[in-house]
C-alpha cells in the first residue's frame, strides 16, 4: 500500500460521502427535532446501519483486534456480552419512543429531567456525558491517526490523520444534522462490513484456512483460545470491562437518543435486528483479524498494531487494504460525528435552555450548531495527547456513563425514584469514577467498571427512599411509556 | 405470557457467557471451546430478539 494509493482512496471516499451528505438535506431542519432527530421519521434500514456505524467505531477493527492479539478469546466474550446488552433496546426502545413522541423529548437527559421534575437532573446528565464522551471521541480520532501512520510507516503522520478525521466529522454533522450523519453512516457501515469480511477471508485463506489458523494457535499460542488465557482477562478484569459495556445502549446518549428517531416500531425492530446481524458478523471478523495477526506475526511491539500489520501484509491486495483503511477511518468518523451531534443537542437543550427562561427552540438550535466545532476541537486536543491503549480508554468512558443507568431504568419501572436520588446518583458516580481513574482504578481489588454501577444503584435507591417522590408525575410518565 | 418476558432468556445467556468459558471450557485449547461457545451465544441472542420484537410489526 503506497502513500499515494491511500490519499487517492481518502479523496474518493470524501467525494462520495460529501455527495451523500448533501443529498441527505431534506425536510425542515429549522428546529431542534428536525436537525437532531430527523423529525422522528427515520426508516428502519438507515437507522440500523447508522446505529451500527455509530456503535462500532475504530475500536473494533483496531482495538478489538488488538485486544484479541494481546488477551486471546476473552476479547470475543467481552464483545458478545456487550452485544447481548443491546437487547435492552427490545425492552426500553418502545418506551423511549412512546414518551419521546408524547412529550417531544429531543435528548435522553431531557427525558430524565421531565420524569423526575427537576431541570438539574437534565443538566447533570448532560455535563456528565460530556466529561466522558469527549475523551471517548478523542480515542476514535487517535485511532485514525495511529492507523494511517501505521499503514504508511509514518509517511502520513499521526497529526495529519487526526486533523483529517476532525474536519470531516464536523462537516458531516453540519451539513444536514442527523440526516447527513445517518446517511453517511449507512455508506460507511456497508463499506466497513464488506471490506473487513473480505480481508478476514483472504487472510485466513493465506494462512492455510480456518483449521490451519486454529491449529497454529492451539500449538503455538494455546492460551489465546481460553480464558483467563495469557493473563489480560482475569475474571475480575473481564467483569470490569463487560459490565459497563453491557449497559452501553442505555448509558451512551449518542445511541439512546436514536430510540426517539424511528418512524414506527416496525422501523425500530429493523434497526435492532439489522444492528444485531451486523454486530455479530463484525465482531467475529474483528476477532478473527486479531487471531490471524497473532498466528502470522506473534512478535509485534504493540498489540494495537495488529490490524495495520495485517493490512500491510502480502495476504491482502493493496487496493483492498486501502479500502479497509478508509473503512476504519469512516468507522471512527461515524462515531465521532454522532457523539458531537448528541452532545451539542444536550448542551443546547439541557444546559443552555435550562439556565435562563426564554431560550426557545430557535436559540437552542443556534447554540447547538455553535457548540459542535468546540466539542470537536476539545476532542482533537485529547487525541493529540496520544494516550496509550485505545480499548482501555474507551472503557473508562463507559464506566463513567453507567452513572445514568439506574435513574433511566428507574424512570420506567420505579415510581418511588426521586429527583434527589437521580441527581445524587449521576453526580456521585461521575465523581467516584473520575477519582478512581485518577488514583489507579482499583478499590478493594475491583475496578471502576464494577464500582460505577454499584455506587450509582445504591445512591439512586438510597436517596430516593429518603426523599419524597412526585407520584403523579411519575404515574403520567409511566402511563405514557406503555402506550405504543 | 408477554413476549417481553423472554428477555430473561437473554439475561440467562449472559450469565452463561460468564460461567461456562471460565469453568468448563478453560482447558479446551481449540476453536470448539470458548470461541464456538461465545459465537453460539451471539446467535442465540439474535434469535431471542427476533421473537421478542415480533409484536413491533405494524405499529
Amino acid at each position: 500500500m503506497t502513500e499515494s494509493m491511500i490519499w487517492w482512496s481518502v479523496a474518493i471516499y470524501l467525494v462520495i460521502a460529501i455527495a451523500i451528505a448533501i443529498l441527505a438535506r431534506q425536510g425542515k431542519m429549522a428546529n431542534m427535532s428536525g436537525y437532531f432527530l430527523g423529525d422522528r421519521k427515520m426508516g428502519g434500514f438507515v437507522s440500523a446501519m447508522s446505529y451500527s456505524a455509530t456503535t462500532y467505531s475504530a475500536f473494533m477493527m483496531v482495538g478489538l483486534a488488538g485486544l484479541t492479539y494481546k488477551g486471546g478469546v476473552g476479547a470475543l466474550g467481552f464483545e458478545i456480552i456487550y452485544f447481548a446488552g443491546v437487547s435492552l433496546v427490545a425492552i426500553f426502545g418502545p418506551k423511549f419512543w412512546a414518551v419521546g413522541k408524547k412529550f417531544g423529548f429531543v435528548t435522553p437527559s431531557e427525558m430524565l429531567g421531565h420524569r423526575y421534575g427537576d431541570k438539574k437532573v437534565s443538566m447533570a446528565v448532560a455535563i456528565s456525558s460530556c466529561i466522558f464522551l469527549i475523551p471517548y471521541a478523542a480515542v476514535q480520532l487517535a485511532g485514525v491517526g495511529y492507523l494511517l501512520q501505521g499503514a504508511t510507516e509514518g509517511a502520513i503522520p499521526f497529526t495529519t490523520g487526526v486533523v483529517l478525521a476532525t474536519v470531516v466529522a464536523i462537516f458531516f454533522s453540519y451539513i444536514a444534522g442527523i440526516r447527513s450523519v445517518m446517511w453517511t453512516d449507512s455508506l460507511q457501515a456497508i463499506m466497513m462490513i464488506i471490506a473487513s469480511t473480505l480481508v478476514a477471508w483472504l487472510v485466513i485463506q493465506g494462512l492455510g484456512g480456518f483449521h490451519a489458523l486454529f491449529d497454529t494457535l492451539a500449538e503455538e499460542k494455546p492460551q489465546s483460545l481460553v480464558v483467563p488465557g495469557p493473563g489480560l482477562f482475569s475474571f475480575v478484569t473481564f467483569l470490569g470491562l463487560t459490565i459497563p459495556w453491557f449497559f452501553f445502549s442505555l448509558s451512551n446518549p449518542q445511541v439512546s437518543q436514536r430510540l426517539f428517531m424511528p418512524s414506527s416500531l416496525s422501523a425500530m425492530r429493523r434497526m435492532l435486528m439489522g444492528f444485531l446481524v451486523f454486530g455479530l458478523i463484525y465482531t467475529l471478523v474483528s476477532v478473527l483479524w486479531g487471531f490471524s495477526a497473532l498466528a502470522a506475526y506473534p512478535d509485534l511491539a504493540q498489540a494495537d498494531l495488529a490490524t495495520a500489520t495485517l493490512l500491510g501484509s502480502e495476504h491482502v491486495p493493496p487496493v483492498l487494504g486501502a479500502i479497509v483503511l478508509i473503512g476504519i477511518m469512516a468507522a471512527a468518523i461515524s462515531t465521532i460525528d454522532s457523539i458531537m451531534l448528541t452532545l451539542s443537542s444536550m448542551l443546547a437543550r439541557d444546559v443552555y435552555a435550562n439556565m435562563k427562561d426564554g431560550r426557545d427552540d430557535g436559540k437552542q438550535l443556534l447554540l447547538g450548531k455553535i457548540v459542535i466545532p468546540i466539542i470537536a476541537i476539545l476532542a482533537f486536543g485529547f487525541a493529540e495527547l496520544q494516550l496509550d491503549l485505545i480499548a482501555v480508554l474507551s472503557v473508562a468512558a463507559s464506566s463513567g456513563l453507567v452513572a445514568v443507568v439506574p435513574a433511566t431504568i428507574g424512570a420506567f419501572y420505579w415510581k418511588r425514584g426521586t429527583a434527589a436520588g437521580a441527581l445524587t446518583s449521576v453526580v456521585g458516580t461521575t465523581l467516584i469514577v473520575l477519582l478512581m481513574y485518577a488514583t489507579g482504578n482499583k478499590f478493594l481489588g475491583l475496578p471502576a467498571g464494577i464500582w460505577g454501577i454499584i455506587v450509582a444503584t445504591v445512591l439512586y435507591v438510597g436517596v430516593s427512599l429518603a426523599t419524597r417522590p412526585q407520584t403523579e408525575r411519575a404515574e403520567a410518565f409511566l402511563d405514557a411509556s406503555t402506550k405504543y | 405470557m408477554q413476549r417481553s418476558k423472554w428477555i430473561w432468556l437473554v439475561w440467562a445467556v449472559v450469565v452463561l457467557c460468564y460461567l461456562v468459558p471460565y469453568t468448563v471450557l478453560s482447558d479446551v485449547h481449540a476453536w470448539y471451546g470458548s470461541v464456538l461457545f461465545w459465537t453460539l451465544a451471539g446467535v442465540a441472542v439474535i434469535a431471542i430478539n427476533l421473537y421478542i420484537t415480533k409484536d413491533f410489526e405494524g405499529r
